[in-house]
């Protein structure tokens, strides 16, 4: 099992576009991915939409990424990116 | 697969929201409001007031009934006044006295003292205590999240688990269809009832609504109407997809019994391998007809294999 802590950075949180391009990053992989808010616990299944919707994460949450499976390390590191940069969009990040 | 947690209310949460029946209001203590009841358990002060206080658990509603009240009003003023303050008044959250009672004036004033909340109902300790305790039960029911699609199947709550992709929401869909209500897609929020109920429900935000890939999120109240969704339903059943595995060895006669926890209620669990050819949909429907059969004392299988079993030992006799 594979486990990383991510902040999100992007201003506008983890909204419905964010969160369906980290549903279709995560179904790229074997591994099972959940999403966990570390302020709560509360944790969602990373490869479906409604889960991702319902963390409601925005700027600043800090969220941990749990994989497990054959590609669990690059299934991490890949969500870990994606997060990180702020789903590469423009309009910037926070800090 | 899932994250539970324990909520708590305080006094003044459990006044504003109570039943009106409870018919709740506060006669002394009111400083004490932010005190907090974790358990909806409730206990009678009667052991401790009469000198055995090493029973008295905080974050519990302590109940004065008749008996209480009448115990403190027979005793001489001095041994009420001592009576009252041997109480474990720090181990104490908050006091219902019911049936309208007074209690005697050291009492309030103690409690005043030690901010304990002092909160009366018109009602019979007996009715009391059962509406108390069913709000406080759902109130404080230990919740979690489960990923998994919740349907409910001929009146029987049934989970659906397996990882992504294998088919949940379509099954939830196709069940749908057939008349079966939706409780939940992706989330099922459960709650502990007790030791031996779950209930599963949909959390706030998605209710009502399902994710089918190459379709998006659909509104099922606005394309089935309101009779396709249940807003809760018991959770009697649950039913694993998994990948089908030529390396698996499957029990063909079915009396393998397997349980799941949910928060630490044994759920039955049954296993259905998903192949391109099963129609996972009349397998979950006939398998919660086979639920409600066992549940009412017919169990096909066992029949089945006790019939097979004795006259294969007739036989045998026989032959002798």
């Amino acid at each position: 099992m594979q486990r990383r802590t991510v902040q999100v950075t992007n201003r506008l949180g983890l909204h419905a576009r964010a969160a369906a391009k980290l549903v279709h990053v995560a179904n790229r992989f074997q591994s099972t991915i959940a999403l966990a808010r570390c302020d709560n616990g509360q944790t969602v299944d990373a490869k479906s939409i409604l889960g991702v919707l319902l963390l409601a994460a925005s700027a600043g949450t800090h969220l941990e990424i749990i994989a497990s499976g054959e590609d669990e390390v690059e299934a991490v590191e890949a969500i870990y990116r994606l997060i990180e940069s702020g789903f590469g969009e423009e309009g910037g990040t926070i800090s | 697969m899932t994250a539970s947690f324990a909520p708590e209310i305080t006094v003044a949460e459990l006044l504003a929201q109570a039943p009106p029946e409870l018919d709740l209001r506060v006669i002394a203590g009111a400083t004490g409001a932010a005190n907090v009841i974790r358990s909806p358990r409730i206990q009678k002060l009667g052991l401790a007031l009469a000198g055995f206080p090493h029973y008295v658990h905080q974050g519990r509603v302590q109940i004065l009934g008749q008996s209480e009240v009448t115990f403190l009003q027979h005793l001489s003023p001095s041994d009420r006044q001592r009576a009252v303050e041997r109480l474990p008044w720090r181990e104490i959250t908050c006091v219902l006295v019911t049936k309208g009672l007074t209690p005697p004036s050291e009492f309030l004033e103690a409690a005043e003292r030690q901010c304990v909340p002092v909160l009366v109902s018109s009602l019979l300790s007996s009715v009391a205590i059962l509406k108390l305790t069913e709000f406080l039960q759902r109130t404080l029911a230990p919740r979690a999240w489960i990923h998994g699609v919740m349907v409910e199947v001929f009146g029987v709550g049934v989970l659906l688990l397996g990882e992504s992709g294998l088919g949940k929401s379509e099954c939830a869909l196709d069940l749908i269809q057939r008349g079966h209500r939706l409780v939940s897609d992706d989330v099922v929020e459960v709650h502990a009832l007790g030791s031996d109920r779950v209930i599963g429900r949909a959390p706030e935000r998605t209710r009502g609504h399902m994710e089918i890939r190459g379709l998006g999120i659909l509104d099922i109240r606005e394309l089935f109407g309101v009779a396709a969704l249940a807003e809760e339903a018991p959770l009697e059943l649950a039913i694993a997809f998994e990948r089908w595995d030529p390396q698996r060895e499957y029990d063909p006669l079915g009396l393998q019994e397997e349980t799941l926890r949910v928060l630490d209620v044994a759920i039955p669990l049954l296993r259905l391998p998903v192949t391109s050819w099963r129609n996972l949909t009349t397998l979950v429907e006939v398998a919660v007809r086979n639920h409600l059969l066992r549940r009412r004392g017919i169990d096909a299988m066992r029949r089945f294999v006790r019939a097979h079993d004795a006259l294969v030992a007739g036989e045998a006799r026989d032959s002798r």
